[in-house]
């Protein structure tokens, strides 16, 4: 049935186009100077037949059945529900359900199957509805179009005006998905601080997430001081960077410069691949690989290394954001014009003095802004440090040490068993709240950097 | 008598700054140039005239071997600067550019300060003993440049910040502060305005007292106003070349004469 209308609906669409179309053409065969051409008229009355019916259709289907369940809530005998709560309710409602698919198990109370007919019925009903009204809409709405075929009427600039509408309204959904997952963020944030205060949590340097199970459990109180677990973050990420900026710079200015084509044609594609591997498989790499490895390494030279080192996890994150990088420092570098570069070389500049000397400086501000969206990438890298990186938060800035991050502690905190009224659970919402204002800073001011510097030329 | 003959002969041995020999420059399979011979001499200005796209540039590219840098250009024949072939394998092009300068089109200061800009040179070929020394070139080339009374409270200021005529004279204190013997100047005020298309103008004028100095222009008044000696290109091959007065009053080509008068170009 949902499908018929929706045929029905596009089939409306295009009569309407084909109709309005041939309306204008009559009009101008007749002598008329029309104000806009056939095809605009064609497509202004598409969009005004299918725009409104095809809003209308989503509602309905939207907010069929919750309409139905209260209607049908209405119909049962006062007797069976009466003091009954929500819950139990909505139990007695999806059980119906059941029986109106056909699936009947045991023998269910005679009430029940009557209603589960009558649910059948509703929705038999509901559906004939939804045709006739999508139908009437699109129609009328198709008349209202055909009406306005007139040589004067601008349908150039209505059919224009539709589509901005519509463009807006795609541009702003983004808009309100982001609010709205911030509000959700922020919410819970604020439920957390309700248990835990904020002094606590920011400027705590103690991390154990844990609640007590029963009333008189001992040292059962938890710690959630976030320092430690950001420390953890943070020594990962500038491993990660030690890694990936001199690598991505070094190679973006080789293939840019110095490179031979054909060399050049064989890097890139490489550089491309490793940008699309998932992060699963970098995590793979580090603990099957580069984890032991380290440790082989710190046995032979008797030091003692962790199993889980930041060392091991920043690693292979450094490895991961190496094409960003070089990426980034690649357009930067395509970005400063020729210009410059025949001035340095004319001046009896080398090709390395014209590089370090000019070309790159003039290409550092895009490439400072391509290291800052790198950051804010392996601060909130999760899936790597999950699998690399270790489960207890430490007061350490060594690199050879095992240490957690945000991101993994904010998926331990939501795994398994959650229940969201303790603040062990909240925690994970304030974690990603940080992780939210962090990233958000530091893109912000990447962008700014990236713009500015678009300013120079051109 | 043959006395006489060879002081005349190397005294005009000695005029004759850079020297090409049946010069090809190709794109590609394309010939842009088509055996082009010339004699250029010192301490005078040269213009190469002639309608877009019939290769000055390509041309002037050829004597401090910029076309080396352009991937699809070859170039072949014999081009001597001081008698010296500039394409034998001792022969640095990297050298050779500090001997030879070049000023660009369209303004292209470094995105550093003027200071920056002009000792950029100086710098990388260790012209400059001290920074004293160095702030001596600067001021040197920034005075012949005409721009020293502009900029000299504002060395510091970025030289993206000029004018286009500021920045221009900008390029050619850079280019002379490296103390080459040749500039070249690829249509070098085409992006100015008229005024300060006079001052670049009045400074080639003075630039020739010390340098040999090569100018593409596609302005015949800017040709006839600067030069001594003119150039005129067609279609790749050099047409043409006199003392600037002849080839303006008195084209001995009748192609030559067709560009004057405005009928090709
Ligand atoms: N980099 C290049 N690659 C291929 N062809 C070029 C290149 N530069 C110039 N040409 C061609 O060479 C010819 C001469 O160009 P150019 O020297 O720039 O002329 P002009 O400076 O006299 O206007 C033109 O036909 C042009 O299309
Ligand atoms: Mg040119």
């Amino acid at each position: 049935m949902t499908l018929f209308a929706f045929v029905l609906l596009f089939t409306a669409t295009v009569l309407a186009y084909l109709l309005n179309l041939r309306a204008a053409r009559a009009l101008r065969a007749g002598g008329a100077r029309l104000h806009s051409l056939g095809g605009f008229h064609g497509g202004f009355a598409a969009l005004v037949t299918l725009l409104p019916a095809l809003v209308f259709l989503l509602a309905w289907l939207l907010l069929k059945e919750p309409a139905i369940t209260v209607l049908l809530l209405r119909t049962l005998p006062e007797a069976e529900i009466a003091g009954l709560g929500t819950g139990e309710r909505q139990l007695i409602i999806s059980e119906i359900r059941t029986i109106a698919g056909g699936r009947i198990f045991g023998s269910p109370a005679e009430w029940k199957i009557e209603a589960a007919d009558r649910l059948l019925a509703m929705r038999r009903t509901a559906d004939y509805l939804m045709i006739a009204l999508t139908a009437l809409l699109a129609g009328g709405s198709m008349v209202i179009a055909r009406r306005r075929v007139t040589p004067d009427f601008r349908a150039r600039q209505g059919t224009e005006g539709i589509l901005h509408g519509l463009m807006a309204f795609c541009a702003t959904v983004a808009i309100f998905v982001t609010l709205g997952i911030v509000a959700s963020l922020l919410f819970e944030t604020i439920r957390f601080f309700q248990m835990v205060p904020v002094t606590d949590f920011l400027f705590g340097t103690n991390w154990e997430p844990q609640i007590p199970i029963r009333e008189d459990q001992i040292a059962a109180e938890g710690a959630f001081g976030w320092i430690p677990v950001f420390l953890g973050t943070l020594v990962i990420t500038v491993v990660a960077l030690f890694i990936a900026v001199p690598v991505g710079l070094m190679s973006a200015v080789y293939l840019h410069e110095f490179a031979s084509r054909r060399f050049r044609a064989a890097a890139k594609p490489v550089l491309e691949i490793l940008a699309g591997v998932p992060t699963v498989v970098y995590g793979f790499f580090a603990i099957l690989v580069v984890a032991p490895a380290l440790r082989a390494l710190g046995d032979m030279l008797a030091i003692p290394i962790a199993p889980n080192t930041a060392l091991a996890a920043g690693g292979v994150m450094g490895i991961m954001l190496i094409p960003f990088i070089s990426s980034f420092a690649d357009d930067a570098l395509g970005a400063v014009p020729r210009s410059l570069r025949d001035g340095a070389l004319a001046l009896g500049a080398t090709p390395a003095e014209t590089m370090t000397r000019v070309l790159f400086p003039a290409a550092i501000p895009g490439i400072v802004g391509g290291v800052l969206l790198a950051v804010s990438r392996a601060i909130g890298e999760t899936m790597i440090v999950v699998m690399a990186a270790g489960l207890m938060a430490k007061m350490t800035l060594n690199p050879l040490d095992s240490v957690t991050t945000v991101t993994v502690q904010i998926v331990t905190l939501l795994i398994g068993d959650t229940a969201f009224d303790n603040p062990k659970t909240l925690a994970a919402f304030a974690l990603g709240m940080m992780l939210f204002i962090v990233t958000l800073l530091i893109n912000i001011l990447a962008l700014r950097i990236v713009r500015r510097y678009r300013e120079i030329y051109d | 008598m043959n006395d006489m003959r060879m002081t005349e002969r190397a005294r005009l041995m000695q005029d004759i700054k850079i020297s090409a020999r049946d010069v090809n420059v190709y794109y590609g399979a394309t010939r842009a140039i088509n055996d082009v011979s010339i004699d250029i001499r010192d301490k005078t200005v040269t213009a190469f005239i002639g309608p877009s796209g019939c290769g000055k540039s390509t041309f002037l590219r050829c004597f401090n071997r910029m076309n080396d840098t352009i991937e699809s250009a070859r170039v072949t024949g014999t081009i001597e600067l001081d008698g010296r072939d500039i394409h034998a394998p001792d022969l640095d092009p990297v050298q050779l550019r500090a001997r030879v300068g070049m000023v660009f089109q369209k303004p292209n200061p470094f995105p550093k300060s003027i200071y920056d800009n002009v000792a950029y040179g100086p710098k990388i070929h260790g012209l400059a003993a001290s920074k004293a020394d160095l702030d001596d070139i600067v001021e040197r080339a920034l005075r012949r440049a005409a721009l020293w009374d502009e900029s000299k409270d504002r060395l510091t200021a970025s030289g993206t910040s000029l004018s286009g005529g500021q920045q221009q004279r900008l390029c050619i204190a850079r280019a002379i502060a490296t103390e080459p013997e040749v500039l070249l100047m690829d249509e070098p005020a085409s992006a100015l305005d008229p005024i300060a298309t006079a001052q670049i103008e009045e400074l080639i004028d003075e630039l020739k007292e010390n340098y040999c100095v090569v100018i593409v222009t596609h302005s015949m008044q800017q040709a006839a106003r600067v030069s001594q000696r003119t150039a005129f290109f067609h279609l790749g091959d050099l047409v043409e070349y006199g003392d600037t007065g002849q080839i303006f009053t008195n084209p001995k080509n009748e192609r030559t004469e067709s560009y004057i008068t405005g009928r090709i170009g």
